[in-house]
């Protein structure tokens, strides 16, 4: 059923990328601030420390993935 | 004439607030209020049309019959390009509805005199996220397995190991929490902002009428001309976000039940 295939929606397809990768870097940057308060808590170091490259560690992770995701 | 002095006066709120979206118990009860009301029609127009509509099918079909076959047939082929014929045609069922329950109670916010979305509520959208998010874990877990299933939503394909305890909890999260926020904020947030903006260019015109600057008075014409423009463009948004909603619970159901990476 070769002739049965609809083209696909490119529109349709650019927003879900868009959608993905604001997910990526919502889930990146909230999961990894949330493990370096724990971590910061559990090593007994300031708070902000652990909370600060909790986030930066996760916005990296979130770009990696983006660009592994979506990159050609 | 009458009328607008009394509005212009300024019994109208101004600047429009979260209270714009606060409706009293009608007659007052506590329990049931204008979007209660506006939910129940919203689900009798969808349950009504279908009815009549396939209440005698034709081959060829009438009017109504061709709208109800196009609107399935719309949400069943998006399924099929996704999911495969055969999912496809399960799912089209709940799909058609989820669309068509959206797209109406949407399209509530600018029927004059209702001018209200239920889905302006976030519980609206919250419950029908949960509902996509729910079924999806469900299809993924009974077609992978819980673990399978786990390292399939958690570890993306080709990432070398030493990078996996960085973008593995990601992963997860991105999937399996922050999905179904998306998706129900993204609908609230769009029916919210349509009403507020409705509801500053109109009331926004009676307090330019009532403005002590003569020189202000006729814009508020401009104010009305723009609401209605307006009024046009949020049916555009409202079709945009229900075929969103059923675009991405599309999505999210075809990714649950595809075999592996």
């Amino acid at each position: 059923m070769a002739d049965d295939q609809k083209p696909k929606r490119p529109g349709a397809e650019g927003y879900g990328a868009g959608w993905t990768a604001l997910s990526y870097l919502i889930a990146g940057i909230g999961i990894w601030t949330f493990l370096g308060w724990l971590a910061a808590r559990w090593l007994d170091i300031p708070i902000g420390i652990g909370v600060m490259v909790g986030m930066v560690l996760g916005a990296g992770g979130a770009i990696y993935l983006i660009v592994k995701r979506l990159g050609t | 004439m009458g009328g607008l002095q009394v509005l212009a006066k300024g019994d109208l709120p101004w600047p429009p607030s979260v209270e714009e979206f606060d409706f009293p118990g009608l007659g007052g009860q506590p329990y049931i209020s204008k979007i209660t009301v506006l939910l129940w029609f919203g689900v009798a127009v969808v349950i009504l049309f279908f009815l009549v509509a396939y209440r005698r099918p034709r081959i060829v079909p009438t009017r109504m019959q061709w709208v109800a076959e196009a609107v399935y047939g719309f949400a069943r082929d998006g399924a099929r390009d996704m999911m495969g014929a055969e999912n496809g045609q399960r799912f089209a069922p709940y799909l058609a509805c989820l669309f068509c329950f959206v797209l109406v109670t949407n399209v509530w916010g600018i029927i004059p005199f209702v001018q209200i979305s239920p889905n302006s509520h976030i519980a609206f959208p919250a419950f029908l996220a949960v509902m996509s998010w729910l079924t999806f874990l469900y299809l993924g877990v009974r077609k992978h397995g819980f673990l399978g299933y786990l390292k399939m939503i958690s570890v993306p394909p080709g990432t070398p190991w030493y990078m996996l305890g960085l973008v593995a909890p990601i992963e997860f999260f991105s999937t399996a929490l922050v999905r179904p926020v998306t998706l129900s904020v993204r609908l609230f947030a769009n029916m919210f902002a349509g009403h507020l903006i409705l509801a500053v260019f109109t009331i926004g015109g009676f307090a330019l009428l009532g403005s002590s600057v003569v020189f202000l008075r006729p814009v508020s014409l401009l104010a009305w001309l723009l609401a209605i423009i307006l009024t046009l463009f949020e049916f555009v948004i409202a079709a945009l976000q229900a075929y969103v909603f059923l675009l991405l619970t599309t999505f999210y159901f075809s990714e649950s039940l595809a075999d592996g990476h």
